[in-house]
């Protein structure tokens, strides 16, 4: 039973194996002493990404890679795209924003994706826990995270 | 005697009232983190990595040697109550411990669990004060031939010889490997696969990407796998004491599994699953009761988690001595240390004698604490086990995007993180393991400054890995466990033709 994702992630190995190669052929080779410069061991291990990515290649071809797990769940889109929402908006959000509002949205985001419909509870409960965080490691263990928007409320914290 | 000096020396340390509330604080947060479900030793360490930036590293590492205990202990009170065994290492653990729960009994299982893993966590750190200094002897005779050897052999029985398959190990261990040559060459100063990304520079961190691949890639598989299901927490009934023939069942169990995950532990073998495997299978064989036995027999669950803990502390042996960590915890702990400018290895020994000897000395302390923790307060830990799936995992990464992005600021470390979640995703997905890339990225840099201290020794000449006993020794080995599985394998295959 071939499986296009197997079939897909192997030629992506033997890619990325090539890929490894023509970065590698850029890096200078002297090495003094030892004979061998900064080029050598990158180009072991794009070598190595090769074989391992044929290797792969050479299973998914012939039956499908070896010893897998069972797989019987179905993949559902939403939850993983609403995670992945909330983790890019997160990342938008930081450095305008800050780390609190920041945190709150990927919050409620995850929650939403694990099928919470409680939004008003998902906010205030993310709002407290990313204060709370946020107080904690800027007052107490003098880290800096970004108060952005809520820079006024929050006072002198933060950056 | 010179050990027990030593030790009454880091007893001084560990005992001041500062590094005592750090390891106070450590067990606590790790038990807490271990409790929670999906979330194992590992990525309960890579999380909290980046609180240590600011304090300093005897205090640190006391804290972490506690978070991973904690996790270690948090960890068995979850596969008890719900069947989801957080970490493979717990699986055997889930067998009867569960059963046992089920059954109305989940008190005197998760007091011999917490029991055993204190007597067995005990006698292994006293195994550790004995055993380091040998073993700091021994290294110090060791040379960059010998350390890369020995590396060598650590990457592919991790990689290669545990795990479904020896072509999906290595394949995660070359992908550490790649990602650990990112940033610049220590050798030459030379920039290598940065494509001019300042923050690319300073290589790939360890929290990003034990972070991604654990906790993104964890949420991002249950969400699109497992979030319609529900687990079902079992009651906690019934007394905490165990009955007398419970202590008469349980105390060889855990003195047999002590003697099973040390020395485990100590060698690459991957941590606690294979000893967790063999305790279960042992305890299994000399019962008396073997009737009980998928039901929920007391041994199936003193032992495992005995061996679970005893091995944890063998971890330490190489990972403090030689700086060569056995297991994917193990790394991150290695990467805490390499925070502070610290390489762990047989000259700690010598030039942080108080650091390294506290730091064993409060595992001591660690393991009293977890009793105490883990007996009387018990109900605490359940009820962190009754968090709904939805807030625990939005809290998680809560947490996990706080630790990547507090290196250094930057949203570019979040969309790395992102990434590795990705990757960690598809990993889980196709049966990828994950720990030999956090090991890869960790210990490919030492092994590589290894490799060309060693030929820069030899003026270039390749024959000094085998020509030195050790060194040829260790590479023989590796070898051999390469090639023996296929042609055990090939052999097998033709017999089974011509029959």
């Amino acid at each position: 039973m071939r499986s296009p994702a197997q079939i897909a992630l192997s030629v992506g190995v033997v890619a990325l194996g090539v890929l490894v190669t023509g970065v590698t052929a850029t890096l200078p080779s002297e090495g003094g002493y030892a004979g061998i410069g900064p080029n050598f061991i990158p180009a072991v291990v794009a070598a190595g990404i090769i074989v391992l990515g044929l290797w792969l290649c050479y299973e998914a071809f012939t039956g499908g890679w070896r010893q897998m797990g069972e797989q019987t769940e179905v993949f559902q889109a939403s939850p993983f795209i609403w995670v992945s929402v909330g983790l890019l908006a997160h990342m938008v959000l930081i450095g305008p924003s800050g780390f609190v509002i920041a945190g709150t949205v990927l919050f409620a985001c995850v929650a939403r994706g694990f099928g919470s419909r409680r939004i008003a509870r998902d906010v205030a409960i993310g709002l407290v826990l990313s204060l709370g965080v946020f107080l904690f490691f800027v007052k107490l263990l003098n880290v800096n995270l970004p108060a952005g928007w809520l820079a006024p409320v929050l006072g002198g914290a933060g950056i | 005697m010179e050990a027990l000096s030593a030790l009454m020396a880091g007893f001084a340390v560990a005992l001041k009232p500062i590094n005592l509330m750090w390891g106070f604080i450590g067990v606590t947060l790790g038990t807490f983190v271990g409790v929670l479900p999906g979330v194992g030793p590992a990525l309960t360490v890579a999380m909290l990595l980046p609180l240590t930036v600011k304090l300093d590293p005897t205090g640190a590492l006391i804290m972490f040697a506690g978070i991973y205990y904690g996790a270690m202990f948090g960890g068995s009170t979850t596969t008890i109550l719900l069947n989801t065994p957080g970490e493979s290492a717990s699986i055997a653990t889930a067998l009867e411990g569960n059963r046992m729960a089920k059954a109305g009994r989940a008190g005197p299982a998760l007091a011999t669990s917490a029991i055993g893993s204190f007597v067995a966590g005990t006698i292994a750190t006293l195994l550790l004060t004995l055993l380091a200094p040998i073993v700091v002897d021994l290294a110090l005779r060791f040379g960059p031939a010998e350390y890369f050897a020995l590396m060598v052999f650590a990457f592919i029985t991790v990689a290669a010889v545990l795990g479904s398959s020896t072509v999906r190990g290595l394949t995660s261990l070359f992908l550490g490997l790649l990602l650990g040559l990112v940033g610049i060459d220590s050798q030459t100063g030379q920039a290598r696969f940065a494509f001019g990304v300042p923050e690319l520079l300073d290589g790939v961190d360890v929290v990003v990407l034990a972070v991604g691949l654990f906790a993104v890639g964890e949420a991002l598989y249950v969400a699109a796998y497992q979030s319609r299901l529900s687990a079902s927490i079992e009651k906690m009934k019934g007394s905490l004491l165990m009955s007398a023939s419970d202590w008469k069942r349980s105390w060889p169990a855990w003195l047999r599994a002590t003697a099973i995950g040390f020395p485990f532990g100590t060698i690459p073998a991957g941590g606690s699953e294979i000893p967790t495997f063999l305790s279960y299978a042992t305890e299994r064989k000399l019962t008396k009761h073997p009737e009980e036995f998928g039901r929920g027999a007391i041994e199936g669950v003193a032992g495992p988690e005995a061996a679970n803990n005893a091995a944890a502390t063998g971890v330490l042996v190489p990972l403090l001595t030689l700086g060569i960590p056995t297991s994917a915890t193990a790394a991150i702990l290695l990467g805490a240390f390499q925070n502070y400018g610290i390489q762990p290895g047989p000259l700690l020994f010598q030039t942080q004698t108080e650091l390294v000897w506290g730091l064993i000395a409060s595992l001591y302390v660690g393991n009293i604490i977890l009793l105490i923790l883990n007996l009387p307060l018990i109900g605490i830990w359940v009820k962190v086990l009754q968090i709904p799936k939805d807030l625990l995992y939005a809290g998680i990464l809560v947490f996990a995007t706080l630790g990547a992005y507090s290196l250094h600021q930057s949203w570019v470390d979040l969309a790395t993180l992102y990434i590795f979640g990705l990757l960690g995703f598809a990993m889980r997905r196709w049966d990828i393991p994950v720990g030999p890339a956090v090991i890869g990225l960790i210990l490919g840099p030492l092994a590589e400054t290894q490799f060309r201290r060693a030929l820069s020794i030899s003026q270039g000449d390749p024959s000094v890995f085998v020509t030195q006993p050790i060194s040829a020794t260790f590479l023989a080995i590796t070898l051999l466990l390469l090639v023996v599985p296929f042609v055990v394998r090939y052999t097998g295959r033709s017999r089974r033709k011509a029959a």
